[in-house]
């Protein structure tokens, strides 16, 4: 284990050079940043000086090579918008989004597990057949659209929660709520099918045979098998929030990664572009290991190999 | 039954004390909260050009040496008392004495030449000197205790208008380098900034001119226009500076305003068949504006005649809008082709997403209209960074035919902001020239009084009836929403700036 473990994180460390280097050439590719800084209206003159001063006129190996001597110094750049270093701006941003993804996973988790195992027991039920439908319409709900409404309900007509902004506990009803919706979906789903396999398992039929108690049985037994599909998807969902819940920060006014990294491609500031990357792609690469170590705990066949 | 209404009454009651612990805060006392629509990179007052950060600071923490009247585009009085022009090249103005910035320092005619000099330092790439000076060759000195010059290469007789952009700071403010922390004379002292979350003012005591009522402004930011027209229904949020016309549905809280926006679709006249004159005419003939007016614009907008709005010194108010009439141009359309003009060459309409409300249905409908005529159109929407490669120059030399949806702001009261650089030889985004054009543009910018707002108007009107270098649309509004207990009402500057201290409660 310890070795599959050393070999993935090496694999890991190789995929997020491989990243760093392709996202430094493809930002350039997208053009001069004097465009897009500087005002519509400043004159022809200014802009060259602009891009001189900066370098953005050099032969792009000369740009490379600059970043990578700044890189040996640890020092990932500076951000041309907001005059700051880069990964502080970044720094500031991932916690957000990462609590976001954590308390939002946490709760479709636990609720996929229970609801999913529930509909499982008796499939094509009535509980199995109202959460069939729910949790479809769940997971192809637009987030847009339900965050404006949930916006237009909750805060203008009642009155019960913040329009949006970060503070205490009603502040994150709404962003959570919205971030539970498609992955809580999809994950019933995972969890019914998986746990229908389960059940009607040989295992599961010795262990009732044996006489042990129904919510053991399902809670236990079966839930341990049926998990690891589970797992997969959850794995799937958080790293796709941790990319950015863009429309849930940019909603909700919540400033976390996906939005930083929306902007700062858009207005073309390369370092924020590069630090914000690199973070991320650390983030996706640890969960990733956090997935297999738990397959590992889940499943002894894979501990053994 | 009975077990019924109480189960009813216990839910009832849970649910309103649900709803009570939740209440979020409101905005109250002396203190407001202004939603603008987007967070600011950086807080320097030389960068108080940009909307983003002229609503937080200009006037309000920084102020100008001089103002423009929104009204007229006339100059008045700010840290300056008055001003003269002692030669051709040379302006002197006299600074108002006994103010002190934020942090104590005079306001003097010294501390006024360094943050001028500061501004315009080449290292530091401000917009005030990126957008406004640019070009220009300028040093100030001080000649008295409260009395500077300054001196030009080359005259500019509007350096009045022009000071209305040059924020003054604090002497102890870095060099070359952005602040997040401004240091001016304002009436509000820059208080906080959590990164992220929001900006804080507060009342700075000191302040030389009448006491504002408010005490602290909060600046917080969404980029959804939804999301900022609710937080002033519910009280979250006292103005929202700017919010989309689908939202602006409460007659008692939303205003609409001139904002100095004027939208057109830039037509590249050197290139064939946009060379020919019978067909810039059939492509404005081909236009209802009418039919876009209340439909895809709101219904304040105004139908262009020229680049610059109706308030700006050299307007022409005789220049008349285009009609519509498609079979006119249908006529014209047809005699260009007869003489062999390429009429059915694809012509590219480059359109940029998001630049107004409704800018991709608004190329549609523009698409659908000169189409109608006979035109052979091809719409390609862009984003920012893609449509600005083909904005200013240089131009590509293989180009081809194209129109470009173009907005194009200027509250600074006069033409010259507009006119070189969309419509000279040599100007950054102008696909036009003409001598005579050339001509009087140079004429106007160094001329004053009745003869520069004269000559303005032969330009506009040369261009708008011989040349027709756009399809003209609209002089555009914007909405603003502002909470009933508040005194507020949104101008042609609340695009750049929001003069807190104007802020009255009812």
């Amino acid at each position: 284990m310890r070795k599959y473990l050393s070999k993935r994180i090496l694999s890991s460390l190789l995929a997020i050079t491989g990243l760093f280097v392709m996202v430094f050439f493809l930002a350039r590719l997208t053009g001069d940043p004097g465009h897009l800084y500087l005002p519509i209206d400043a004159p022809v003159e200014v802009r060259k000086e602009f891009s001189e001063k900066h370098g953005f006129n050099d032969p792009i190996y000369i740009q490379f090579g600059r970043f990578l001597e700044d890189l040996s110094e640890g020092d990932l750049g500076y951000s041309l918008r907001k005059e700051r270093p880069a990964i502080d701006i970044v720094l500031e941003a991932i916690p957000v989004t990462l609590s976001l993804a954590a308390v939002a996973m946490t709760i479709a988790l636990l609720g996929a597990i229970l609801i999913g195992s529930l509909a499982a027991y008796k499939p094509n039920g009535l509980f199995d057949r109202i959460s069939r439908v729910v949790s479809l319409t769940a997971a192809s709900a637009p987030d847009f659209w339900i965050a404006i409404t949930a916006i237009l309900v909750f805060s203008v007509s009642l009155g019960w929660l913040p329009t949006s902004g970060i503070g205490g506990l009603p502040y994150w009803i709404m962003p959570i709520g919205i971030l539970v919706i498609r992955p809580l979906g999809l994950l019933v789903q995972v969890v019914r099918g998986s746990m229908i396999t389960a059940l009607s398992s040989d295992f599961v039929k010795t262990a009732r045979a044996k006489g042990v108690k129904e919510k053991k049985v399902i809670f236990k037994h079966a839930l341990r098998n049926g998990l690891l599909p589970v797992i997969t998807v959850a794995g799937d969902q958080a790293a796709a929030i941790a990319n950015g819940a863009v429309i849930v920060e940019t909603i909700f006014g919540w400033p976390g990664i996906g939005k930083l990294m929306i902007d700062s491609i858009m207005q073309r500031d390369f370092a924020v572009v590069q630090a914000s990357i690199l973070v991320t792609a650390i983030v996706i690469l640890s969960i990733n290991i956090i997935i297999d170590i738990a397959y590992a705990i889940l499943d002894p066949r894979i501990r053994h190999k | 039954m009975k077990i019924k209404s109480l189960s009813l009454a216990i839910s009832s009651a849970a649910i309103m004390a649900f709803g009570s612990f939740l209440s979020p805060a409101y905005s109250a006392g002396k203190d407001i909260t202004i939603v603008i629509a987007e967070e600011p990179d950086i807080v320097d007052p030389c960068e108080a050009t940009r909307s983003v950060v002229g609503k937080i600071v200009k006037q309000n923490v920084t102020e100008t040496l001089t103002e423009i009247n929104p009204a007229d585009g006339s100059v008045t009085p700010r840290l300056a008392t008055s001003w003269k022009q002692t030669d051709n090249l040379t302006w002197e103005f006299n600074i108002r004495k006994g103010i002190k910035f934020h942090d104590g320092e005079d306001l003097n005619a010294k501390s006024v030449v360094k943050s001028i000099n500061r501004a315009l330092n080449p290292k530091y790439d401000c917009e005030i000197r990126t957008k406004f000076f640019g070009n220009i060759k300028l040093k100030a000195s001080a000649t008295g205790s409260h009395t500077i010059s300054v001196k030009t290469e080359t005259p500019q007789p509007i350096m009045p208008a022009m000071m209305g952009t040059m924020t003054i700071v604090s002497p102890n403010t870095q060099e070359a380098k952005g602040v997040r922390d401004p240091k001016g004379t304002g009436p509000y002292l820059f208080n906080t900034w959590t990164p992220g979350q929001s900006v804080t003012l507060k009342r700075f005591d000191g302040y030389w001119g009448d006491k504002p009522e408010v005490e602290n402004a909060t600046y917080v930011w969404r980029n959804e226009s939804a999301v900022r027209a609710a937080m002033v229904k519910t009280g979250e949020a006292d103005i929202a500076a700017s919010i989309g016309v689908q939202d602006a549905n409460d007659p008692k809280m939303d205003f609409s305003y001139f904002n100095s926006e004027t939208s057109r679709l830039r037509i590249d006249i050197t290139r064939a068949p946009l060379n020919d004159i019978r067909v810039r005419k059939a492509m404005n003939l081909a236009v209802d504006l009418d039919g876009l007016m209340g439909t895809i614009f709101p219904k304040g907008v105004v139908k262009m005649t020229q680049i610059v709005v109706p308030s700006i010194n050299g307007h022409n108010p005789t220049l008349k809008p285009w009609p519509y009439n498609p079979a006119e141009a249908k006529k014209l359309v047809k005699a260009a082709k007869a003489d062999g003009v390429p009429v059915d060459k694809e012509i590219v309409l480059i359109g940029r997403l998001g630049i107004y409300p409704n800018s991709t249905e608004a190329m549609e409908a523009m698409h659908a209209m000169l189409t109608e005529v006979g035109f052979n159109i091809k719409i390609k929407m862009m984003e920012t960074a893609g449509w600005l490669n083909f904005l200013s120059r240089p131009y590509a030399e293989d180009r081809g035919p194209a129109l470009q949806q173009s907005q194009h702001d200027n509250n600074n009261g006069d033409a010259v902001f507009s006119m070189f650089n969309k419509y000279a030889c040599k100007g950054a985004q102008s696909t036009t020239c003409d001598k005579q054009v050339d001509a009087w543009i140079t004429e106007a910018t160094a001329a004053i009084g009745d003869k520069r707002r004269d000559t303005w108007r032969k330009a506009q009107k040369k261009l708008h009836e011989e040349i027709i270098p756009d399809v003209q649309m609209f002089h555009m509004v914007g909405f603003s929403r502002v909470n009933p207990r508040i005194k507020f009402t949104p101008t042609i500057s609340t695009n750049s700036e929001i003069q807190i201290s104007q802020v009255k409660f009812n």
